[in-house]
């Protein structure tokens, strides 16, 4: 009995492809219904996300050429696909399906290397799979393996570590200065996409009281809305005005010409007694003159600031991939021996 | 093991603090990226020894150790390392030891030197309750003021990545530099306050032949010493001096009280 991979993921198929051949959730148990009453396979689970579609299975048959080109053809014809299918369909046995189930499990084969969506995601298609009884003892050792690889991955190397995205880089930022950002309140200038991600990043880590201001009041009140409890709006003309109680300011407004500059911002920095200020300037072209920064307190990130950071974040993640590698290779050759004792 | 003696145990504590300075200095290069436990073991067994040096001495004069200069300095610097390792409990401050270490390690040299401790009775002159409590008491200010001072030299190595946008500033294992500054304002004011008790009892001492006590060097710079760290804070806390100008002060006059500690001991007819 070999543990073996079947699927297509963001590395070998476009969206189109992956949509066309992704798995309901209330169809994936009749799937694996049909797929082992063929013979095919005796265990199996079916992975199922945006970004890829996956078959791990157990099977007592020889993981050949002949046995792939039997489980693509279920595959092809379960999704009543009739394109040409090439390399877009992968197909692992051991000890290489093991290895991609558990580089997988750490998010070393997502989009964004270190994600842990994908490990939750993985674990309720294994759940699914052993509720409605699909696993066995092999395939049962094989995930249970892999989620401890992934915790042990976490741990162990630096491959979750850090802001991947301009906006998880600027809450960073914000819990670098400040201890406590619930004690803290945020200025959204702009009510636009871009704002409101950064404010509910910021929500997520703690902020509780947000002021919005937007040229269109009705904007900056639907923007309040959104954001929920605790967060006010101040008419356009008066936003400086807050500066004397706010602590973070994100600025993404659509304007041609800086909206904050040295001379706006120092008497109001007297104002507020030299406390510290992050200013976060999304917008393109800027908001705010750079020549801000040269203020004593004054702490000015940009979009190229705060993507600057979230890459060297993404590289250092690339530098881990080595010594994760590592650590599933030993782990796999591990249970590999494991199970030949047996 | 008679030869064994407690400047013995310094010397074991002086070298453990020296190896958790160069262990520093990679923890410097690395950007204190890790949690980092081995510097405070290490500064943790310095700190043992020191107290067993301490406590041998103290054991034979029957008193605080606090009668020279090679006992006044480690003393100040037991309390520092002290300090330091109760400090590096709290969450992201485990680097406290790193900033701490080179200055136990240059100090503990200096306090080595021979002429710093030269051999006294079993009944130093320098006795009795207020006597003590006045020497601790200072020397301990001093130590909260050297922590301050590793506080502020955190606080500006953090700013100071934050300010020119380095990654470095996210990737270290450091506090925020909100909770450096408050960490740094409040040990400045701890030092304050024991540098105040202790002038004070030192104030109550019997005058030695009359003479007005700001006629002696070591009074007129620890006064001095006094009007500074006020102004410091008085300056921080009510008129808004900048946190970066106030630790860049801290760690300023510490390095002068240093610097200082020695040669105005050396001028004082009361303290030498």
């Amino acid at each position: 009995m070999s543990v073996v991979v079947i699927g297509l993921s963001h590395r070998s198929a476009p969206v189109e492809l992956r949509e066309r051949f992704a798995f309901a959730e209330s169809k994936i148990p009749d799937a694996l219904n049909q797929l082992r009453e063929s013979g095919l396979i005796t265990e199996g689970v079916v992975l199922s996300t945006c970004n890829r579609v996956e078959i791990y299975a157990a099977t007592a048959l020889a993981p050949d050429d002949r046995f792939f080109a039997r489980v693509k053809k279920f595959f092809v014809e379960h999704h009543a696909y009739d394109g040409e299918l090439g390399d877009e369909l992968y197909t692992f046995a051991e000890p290489h399906s093991l290895q991609h189930l558990f580089k997988v499990a750490a998010g070393l084969d997502s989009m964004v290397i270190g994600e842990t969506e994908i490990f939750g995601q993985l674990k309720k298609a294994y759940d699914l799979a052993f509720s409605r009884k699909h696993t066995g003892a092999r395939l049962n050792k094989a995930f249970q393996r892999a989620f401890n690889v992934a915790k042990h991955i976490r741990t162990e190397t630096n491959i979750q570590r850090g802001s991947v995205s301009v906006m998880s880089a600027a809450v960073e930022l914000a819990e670098k200065i400040f201890t406590n950002l619930a004690e803290h309140e945020v200025l959204v200038i702009g009510a636009g996409e871009t704002s409101e991600k950064t404010a509910r990043a910021l929500q997520s880590r703690g902020v509780k009281k947000i002021t919005v201001t937007n040229r269109s009041s009705e904007r900056a009140t639907a923007l309040a809305a959104e954001l929920g409890q605790g967060t006010l709006t101040v008419p356009w003309d008066q936003w400086p005005e807050v500066f004397e109680r706010i602590d973070i300011a994100v600025s993404s407004t659509a304007a041609t010409t800086h909206i904050l500059d040295r001379a706006k911002l120092e008497p109001l920095m007297r104002r507020r007694k030299n406390r510290p200020l992050l200013l976060v300037d999304i917008a393109v072209p800027r908001d705010i003159n750079p020549a801000v920064s040269e203020l004593e307190n004054v702490y000015l990130y940009n979009v190229d600031d705060l993507k600057a950071i979230a890459d060297e974040y993404l590289m250092l993640r690339h530098i881990e991939l080595d010594r994760c590698n590592q650590i599933i290779a030993e782990k796999v050759t591990a249970l590999m021996m494991q199970q030949n004792l047996r | 093991m008679a030869w064994f003696t407690d400047r013995h145990l310094f010397f074991l504590a002086v070298l453990f603090y020296g190896s958790a300075t160069v262990y520093s200095v990679f923890l410097w290069r690395k950007g204190f990226r890790r949690d980092d436990w081995t510097n405070y073991l290490l500064l943790a067994a310095g700190v043992a020894l020191h107290t067993g040096a301490m406590l041998q001495r103290g054991l034979t004069l029957h008193s605080c150790p606090v009668n020279n200069l090679y006992e006044a300095t480690t003393f100040l610097l037991w309390a520092l390392g002290l300090a330091s390792l109760v400090y590096a409990l709290l969450p992201k401050f485990k680097f406290i030891c790193a900033f701490a270490a080179p200055v136990l390690f240059t100090v503990g040299v200096f306090a080595l030197m021979p002429s710093l401790d030269p051999p006294h009775g079993l009944k130093p002159e320098f006795s009795g309750a207020l006597r003590s409590l006045h020497a601790a008491t200072i020397l301990q200010a001093y130590g909260a003021f050297g922590l301050a001072a590793v506080g502020a030299a955190m606080f500006l190595a953090q700013q100071h990545d934050l300010k020119v946008r380095k990654l470095r500033a996210l990737l270290s294992f450091l506090p925020s530099i909100q909770r450096l500054e408050a960490i740094t304002t409040r040990l400045t004011v701890v030092g304050f306050v024991l540098l105040t008790v202790g002038l004070t009892a030192g104030a109550w001492l019997p005058r030695k032949d009359g003479a007005p006590y700001f006629a002696d060097t070591k009074v007129v710079w620890s006064a001095l010493l006094w009007l500074v760290y006020l102004e410091q804070l008085v300056a921080h806390k009510f008129f808004n001096r900048p946190a970066r100008q106030f630790a860049a002060g801290v760690i300023i006059v510490f390095a002068l009280l240093l610097l200082t500690f020695g040669i105005t001991n050396h001028f004082s007819a009361l303290h030498n």
